[in-house]
């Protein structure tokens, strides 16, 4: 018998998780600001002694690269020599990587999320929109599975045992039998009541659609996580490709014909990168 | 001796390896600093790229394996992927082009 649970239930389950962290919509709001100043995301980088010492420490290790002998201990200085991109980046990685941390998912689940972001990043460069929406909707595609661990963990594992048991059955219906509902429709409450993006609510609703919506960052998520699965990135045994959406691949420019090798690459060797940088 | 191409995050790059491809790093839009493929690398240029925020590097190596070990490693690549893929309709398009594309890479 599946559970039944209320859309409500859902939502208020959701406390048994870590608090999501705000900087993360705060963010995303200064990209959507032409008036957002380098003031304003160094103010929201010192709010978290954790991000603060992460962005300090990277900004040293530039600073030392350059032999500029200094120790960088300002924000001002340290967002001058690291680049406000790669700071956003930073601060988006670093607290999300809290957040999976906190709610106590396994290494698997994080690298996996980290490859699906790094794959995103890179489809979202060929198809021309944000990388930091891009990179947010890959590390939190799978949101829905982290609170399905959390607050059902038995059911949870009854999904994994359905799916070993029966290798033909598909994650959404193993997740439907025990739970009622599958992770990317939870995905979607749970980023809904975050007040995230409806773009960044699109991505993670949809990213498993066989036909999802014609919206580039939906694509580039959908597309993203096919690649992470395809290129093996987090190295589990059940990574498995089941659809690609065609017209996903063409609204992003891909051509499976051209020669990929320099972006497979470059999505592996960023993403083992980025899980140390964010970890 | 054989070369093969290997896509390495930025720590794992020593000086002295060789570059596979050229490798350009961009700020805000405008490319700042590149290397053309076939340059050794010295401990000037990774301090170089580690300053400019570098990520990764493709490294052209030599590949000491015989024709066998290579093709039987590519037939292991293969083999996972056809695991992976089991779930796939490979008449489709898109998912036998990914396919290829893949194991085309790992048979770098």
């Amino acid at each position: 018998m599946p559970l039944h649970l209320s859309e409500s239930e859902i939502v208020d389950r959701a406390a048994l998780l870590p608090a999501f962290p705000s900087v993360v919509n705060d963010i995303l709001q200064t990209l959507d600001d032409d008036n957002a100043t380098l003031g304003a995301l160094i103010h929201l980088v010192e709010r978290d002694p954790v991000i603060t010492a992460r962005v300090l420490s990277i900004a040293n290790a530039a600073a030392m690269a350059g032999r500029t002998q200094r120790d960088v201990r300002d924000m001002q200085v340290a967002v001058s020599l690291i680049g406000l991109s790669k700071v956003r980046e930073t601060v988006l990685g670093v607290s999300l990587a809290n957040f999976s941390s906190e709610s106590r998912m396994g290494r698997h689940f994080w690298e996996h999320s980290v490859a699906v972001g790094v794959a995103a990043q890179e489809l979202a460069r060929l198809g021309r929109i944000s990388t930091d929406y891009a990179l947010v909707c890959g590390l939190l595609h799978d949101i829905g599975q982290l609170w399905m661990a959390r607050c059902y963990p038995l059911e949870f594992q009854m999904v994994r045992l359905s799916l070993s048991l029966e290798p033909t059955l598909d994650i959404l219906e193993a997740e439907r039998k025990h739970f009622g509902i599958d992770h990317c429709a939870i995905g979607r409450l749970l980023a809904t009541a975050w007040r995230l993006p409806t773009s960044v609510v699109a991505a993670i609703q949809h990213h498993h659609d066989a036909h999802p919506p014609a919206d580039k960052l939906v694509a580039a998520t959908h597309v993203g996580e096919v690649l992470a699965n395809a290129l093996d990135l987090s190295r589990q045994d059940e990574a498995r490709v089941v659809n690609l959406s065609e017209s996903a691949c063409d609204l992003l420019g891909i051509d499976w014909n051209d020669d990929l090798n320099y972006l497979f690459g470059k999505i592996e060797a960023r993403a083992r990168y980025l899980a140390r940088i964010f970890s | 001796m054989r070369q093969h191409l290997r896509y390495l995050p930025l720590p794992e790059v020593v000086e002295g390896m060789v570059l596979g491809a050229p490798l350009a790093i961009a700020e805000h839009g405008v490319t700042n600093f590149t290397l053309p493929a076939g340059h050794v690398l010295t401990d000037s240029n990774l301090r170089q790229i580690a300053l400019r925020h570098g990520e990764f590097a493709c490294i052209a190596e030599d590949d000491p394996r015989s024709d066998e070990a290579r093709e039987a490693e590519r037939a292991h690549h293969q083999s996972r992927l056809d695991t992976i893929f089991s779930r796939a309709d490979r008449s489709k398009p898109a998912i036998a082009g990914l396919y290829a594309a893949v194991l085309a890479y790992r048979s770098l």
